[in-house]
C-alpha cells in the first residue's frame, strides 16, 4: 500500500473554498496529477494527504454547492490557510466568496493565511493559454495541440463545467485582479487584521488555469511555504504534548454545533 | 357498469362519444392545458378522436375485483399473450388510418356519487373539448406520430441537457421525467434544460392543480403510445411520460426512487421548510450540480432489475471471505458509527451495523440503492477520502447522516468502504477506522482475493434451457429483519448487447406486472414470447422470474425450476448475505437522547445531526 494509508498525522490543513464550477477540484488534480479532466460536481467534501517534503499536508477540496453550505464550518475548523477561488470570468463568483463563503472560515485558525485565486484564466489571458505543465512527459502534446487549434480559431476551450463552453468565445473577463485585492483587504478587515503586519494583497491574489497548469504550482508552493511556520510550530508543540492529537478529537466533538442546516 | 368500463379500458380503453354542450370555463383550461401538453409531448396528426376511461373508484376499491390465483396445474394464461399481440396490431392499425388517443385520467377521493359522475362527464366534456381547442392552437414541429415501440437513443456526445426539447429526438425518449414545484418551478428535467421546458412543466402543474381544485388527485394519463404518470410527494411534483409499456404502478415506483433521492441529499424536512418559507423558491439552487447523480439514478433504474425487485443484489463470494471481511469491519469501530459497507463493482460486498441504531428497523433495500447510485455517480475523482451528508429517506427522512466513502484499491478504485456515523464532526476518527480495515485487509490478502470475484454464470446450475433468472426470497424467521436480496446470474448470450438486455429486462418488466398487478394478481405465470419463454412463480417464500429458450414446455419449465431452487438452496451462503454481524458503537454520553424504542418519533429535524 502507498504510504498515505500508514497513519500520518496530518501536519496541516489548507481548505479550498469557493463557488460551484469555479474549479476548485480541477485546481487540486492539476497540482497533484499534473493533469486536466473532467470532473463532476463534488459532494460533501475529498480529503487529501499531499506528501511535501518532509511534511503531510492535508487539503479539503470542498463543494461549492450551496447544498453542502452547512458542513463548510467543519471542513475549516484549525486550517492553517484557506484558499478562495473563483472564475475570472464570472463576477458572481467573487461576490459569492465575500457573501457564502468568508463566514465559514470564523472556524480557521486566528493566523490563518487567506489566498485569492482567480481561476479559469485560460479563458481570457493569452499567456495563460501556454501550457505550463513542468513535467512535459504527459500531456504537454496534447495540451498543445489543442491550444494551436483553438489559437488559429482564436476562439478559447472551455472547460466543460462552465456554462460558458457553449458560446465558444474568447470570454469577457469580468473580475480583474485589483477586484480580488480590494476583496483581500476587505477579508482582512473581516477578520480584524492589520493590513500592514499581514501578507500583502499582491502576494495572496493569483490567477490560475487548471486546464494548462497557468500558475498553479506557484501558488500550492507558495502556500505550503507560508504555512511552514505553523508546520513547525505543531510539530513542536505535538512534541511537547503527545496528547495532542486526542485532545484535538475531543474539542471538535464538544464543539459539535447544533447548527441549523440550509 | 364503471367498474366494467375499467376493465376493458385496460385493454382498449372506452368510447365516450358524447358531444358536450354546456360550455364550462375550467374546462376550457384543463382542455387547452391537455391539448397543448399532448401537443409537445406526443405529436399527433391534426384528427384525433378522443377516447377516455375515466376510472372513478378510488383505487382501493379496485380490489374488489376477484383476484385470480393460478396454480401450478392450472391454465397460465395463455390468451394473454395472444392479446398483447393483438394490441400491437391494433395499435399499428391505426397508425395507418385515424390516429386515436385513448385518455384515461383516474382520480382519487372522489367527494360524492354526485360528484363523481359530474367528473366523468366533465372529464368526457374537456377530452372532447380538447380536440376542438387543439384545431386553434398552431404548435410548431409537428411531426410523425410516435408510435413505435423503439425509440432511437440521441446522439452519445450530445448532453442530455442541451438537448433542443423541441426536435423530434426529445420527443423519442424513451421515459422522460420532470420534477417541478407546486408552484410550476422546474427542478429537474432528464432530458433538455428544465429552463427550455418551463412552460411544459407549467402545463403539468396547471394538470395537477386543476384535478386538485375538485378534491381529486390526477394520477395517469393514457395516450396511445405513451404513459404520463403523476407523483404528488409534499411540495414536488414528479411526472413520468413514459412509452415504455411498464404499468403505472412499475413508474409511480420509479418516480418515487426519484424523490428519496432528492430526499437524500436534501431531507423532507429542509425540502418543506423551504417551500414553507417560499413557495416559490428554486430548488435548482439546492441541487444545482446534482442533476447527474438523478441521470444516473433514472439510468440504473432503466438497466438494473433491483429497482424493480426493491432488493439488493450482493456479490457471490465464499461465506469464509465474507464472514472474513464481515468480521474487519466489525472491529474497526468508532463512536456514532452506524453501518460500514464493503462495496466491489457496485455491489455489495458486506454490511455491518451497529446493534442498537438497527435494532427495530433494517436497512431499507432502496436506501442501499440510493448509496450505491451516489457512490457510482460522485467517484470522478477517486484518491481522495469523501466526506459528505446523506440522508437515507426510508431510515428517516429527516435527518442527514455523514457518510465517509474511500476506495481501497487505487488507482484501480473498484473496492469501496463506505463508513455512515451520525456526528458530524467524526471525519478523523471514521478516516482512522478505514486505516484499520486497510491494514487488516492488507494482513488478510483480502484486496486479491476480492479481486477474483466474479459474478456467476448461469451455466454453473446446470439446468439445460435456463438462460437467466432473478431470486428473490422472501424474509424467513431464520434471517428474519435483514435486507433483502436478490440473486442473479451474469446476463450472457443472447442477452449480452444493450438491447437484449433492455429486452429481457422489459419481459421481466411485464411479468412482474402482471404478479403484482392490483387488480388480478398472478401467482404464476408461463409466458411464451417471440424469442423466449418465461415463467414467473411467487410463493411465501420468494419470488423467482426465469428465462427459458423458446421452445420449453411447461412441464420442463417447472422440472427445471426445482432443479434450479435446489441449487440456489445448496450456494446459498455463497450468493446472500446471511447473518451480518453487529457491532456496539456506545453512544456519545453528550447526545444520549437516544432513549430506546419511542426513538423515531421524536426525531428532530435540526437539520444536521440527531439520526434519531
Amino acid at each position: 500500500m502507498p504510504e498515505v494509508s500508514k497513519m500520518k498525522k496530518p501536519d496541516v490543513k489548507l481548505v479550498l473554498l469557493g463557488d460551484m464550477n469555479v474549479g476548485k477540484t480541477s485546481l487540486l488534480h492539476r497540482y497533484t496529477e499534473r493533469k486536466f479532466k473532467d470532473t463532476i460536481s463534488t459532494v460533501g467534501g475529498a480529503f487529501f494527504l499531499k506528501q511535501w517534503g518532509p511534511y503531510n499536508i492535508s487539503i479539503w477540496d470542498t463543494a461549492g454547492r450551496e447544498q453542502f453550505h452547512g458542513l463548510g464550518s467543519m471542513y475549516c475548523r484549525g486550517a492553517a490557510a484557506v484558499i478562495l477561488t473563483y472564475d475570472v470570468t464570472n463576477w458572481q463568483s467573487l461576490a459569492e466568496l465575500e457573501e457564502r463563503f468568508l463566514s465559514l472560515t470564523d472556524t480557521a485558525n486566528h493566523n490563518c493565511i487567506y489566498a485569492l485565486v482567480g481561476n479559469k484564466a485560460d479563458l481570457t489571458d493569452p499567456k495563460a493559454q501556454l501550457p505550463q505543465d513542468s513535467d512535459p512527459s504527459k500531456d504537454q502534446t496534447e495540451c498543445g495541440v489543442e491550444r494551436t487549434d483553438t489559437q488559429v480559431l482564436s476562439a478559447c476551450p472551455t472547460p466543460p463545467a462552465s456554462p460558458a463552453s457553449l458560446s465558444g468565445i474568447t470570454l469577457q473577463k469580468q473580475v480583474t485582479p485589483e477586484d480580488a485585492m480590494a476583496l483581500y483587504g476587505r477579508i482582512l478587515r473581516y477578520k480584524g487584521l492589520d493590513e500592514k503586519s499581514s501578507l500583502p494583497a499582491e502576494k495572496m491574489c493569483f490567477e490560475t488555469s487548471a486546464k494548462t497548469g497557468y500558475n498553479v504550482d506557484d501558488l500550492f508552493e507558495a502556500l505550503f511555504d507560508l504555512v511552514l511556520p505553523s508546520i513547525l510550530r505543531n510539530r513542536n508543540e505535538s512534541q511537547q504534548s503527545p496528547t495532542v492529537d486526542l485532545e484535538e478529537c475531543r474539542g471538535a466533538g464538544n464543539k459539535r454545533a447544533k447548527s441549523g442546516c440550509c | 357498469m364503471e367498474r366494467d368500463n375499467h376493465q376493458v379500458g385496460e385493454t382498449e380503453g372506452v368510447k365516450i362519444c358524447d358531444p358536450p354542450c354546456e360550455s364550462n370555463p375550467p374546462a376550457d383550461t384543463l382542455a387547452t392545458s391537455l391539448s397543448l401538453l399532448g401537443n409537445h409531448m406526443f405529436p399527433d396528426p391534426v384528427e384525433r378522436n378522443y377516447r377516455s376511461t375515466v376510472k372513478e373508484e378510488p383505487e382501493d376499491s379496485l380490489s374488489d375485483i376477484t383476484a385470480e390465483e393460478e396454480s401450478l396445474d392450472g391454465d397460465p394464461h395463455p390468451h394473454q399473450v395472444t392479446k398483447l399481440e393483438t394490441e400491437e396490431t391494433e395499435s399499428s392499425g391505426c397508425q395507418n388510418n385515424v390516429s386515436t388517443q385513448q385518455l384515461d385520467i383516474e382520480n382519487e377521493d372522489a367527494a360524492t356519487d354526485n360528484d363523481r359522475s359530474d367528473s366523468g362527464e366533465f372529464v368526457v366534456t374537456m377530452l372532447a373539448k380538447a380536440k376542438l381547442e387543439e384545431q386553434g392552437i398552431g404548435v410548431k414541429g409537428r411531426s410523425s406520430p410516435l408510435l413505435e415501440a423503439e425509440t432511437q437513443e440521441p446522439p452519445a456526445f450530445m448532453s442530455h441537457r442541451d438537448e433542443d426539447v423541441t426536435a423530434d429526438s426529445w420527443r423519442q425518449h424513451r421515459k422522460h421525467v420532470f420534477v417541478l414545484s407546486e408552484a410550476g418551478k422546474p427542478i429537474y428535467s432528464r432530458y433538455g434544460s428544465e429552463e427550455a421546458l418551463s412552460s411544459t412543466m407549467g402545463v403539468m402543474m396547471a394538470l395537477v392543480s386543476f384535478v386538485q381544485s375538485g378534491d381529486n388527485i390526477i394520477r395517469s394519463i393514457y395516450s396511445d403510445g405513451h404513459t404520463v404518470v403523476f407523483l404528488q410527494k409534499g411540495p414536488l411534483v414528479l411526472v413520468c411520460v413514459s412509452s415504455s409499456r411498464q404499468t403505472e404502478q412499475q413508474l409511480r415506483g420509479e418516480l418515487l426512487y426519484v424523490y428519496y433521492q432528492i430526499i437524500s441529499m436534501l431531507t423532507q424536512a429542509s425540502i418543506s421548510r423551504i417551500f414553507e418559507h417560499k413557495k416559490n423558491y428554486d430548488l435548482r439552487r439546492l441541487l444545482a450540480g446534482s442533476e447527474k447523480i438523478l441521470d444516473g439514478l433514472l439510468n440504473l433504474v432503466d438497466s438494473d432489475p433491483s429497482f424493480l425487485l426493491a432488493a439488493v443484489h450482493c456479490l457471490p463470494i465464499a461465506s469464509s471471505l465474507r464472514d472474513a471481511l464481515s468480521q474487519i469491519l466489525q472491529k474497526a469501530i468508532t463512536p456514532n458509527l452506524v453501518f460500514s459497507i464493503l462495496i466491489a463493482n457496485n455491489q455489495l460486498l458486506t454490511i455491518v451495523q451497529e446493534k442498537t441504531v438497527i435494532e427495530d428497523s433494517r436497512l431499507e433495500p432502496a436506501d442501499v440503492h440510493l448509496l450505491l447510485n451516489l457512490i457510482g455517480a460522485s467517484s470522478a475523482f477517486q484518491a481522495g477520502e469523501i466526506w459528505t451528508p446523506i440522508c437515507l429517506p426510508l431510515f428517516n427522512p429527516d435527518c442527514y447522516f455523514y457518510a465517509y466513502i474511500s476506495y481501497l484499491d487505487p488507482p484501480e478504485c473498484t473496492v469501496c468502504l463506505l463508513l455512515l456515523s451520525t456526528d458530524k464532526e467524526a471525519f478523523y476518527a471514521v478516516a482512522e477506522c478505514k486505516r484499520k480495515i486497510e491494514e487488516a485487509m492488507m494482513a488478510q490478502n483480502s484486496l486479491s482475493l476480492i479481486a477474483k470475484v466474479q459474478s456467476y454464470s448461469v451455466s454453473q446450475v446446470g439446468v439445460s434451457d435456463l438462460r437467466h433468472f432473478m431470486y428473490k426470497p422472501f424474509d424467513v424467521p431464520d434471517n428474519y429483519r435483514q435486507l433483502t436480496q436478490f440473486t442473479s446470474p451474469e446476463m450472457e448470450a443472447p442477452y449480452s448487447s444493450e438491447e437484449e438486455k433492455m429486452r429481457l429486462l422489459d419481459l421481466y418488466r411485464y411479468m412482474h406486472s402482471r404478479i403484482h398487478s392490483s387488480s388480478r394478481p398472478l401467482k404464476l405465470i408461463y409466458h411464451v414470447a417471440e424469442r423466449e419463454t418465461l415463467l414467473a412463480w411467487v410463493t411465501s417464500k420468494f419470488e423467482l422470474y426465469t428465462c427459458f429458450s423458446p421452445l420449453v414446455t411447461k412441464a420442463c419449465a417447472i422440472t427445471a425450476i426445482t432443479k434450479l431452487l435446489r441449487w440456489i438452496k445448496k450456494e446459498e451462503d455463497r450468493l446472500f448475505i446471511r447473518n451480518p454481524p453487529k457491532y456496539s458503537t456506545t453512544p456519545n454520553p453528550s447526545k444520549s437522547s437516544r432513549g430506546g424504542k419511542s426513538d423515531q418519533q421524536d426525531s428532530t429535524d435540526n437539520g444536521f445531526l440527531s439520526l434519531l
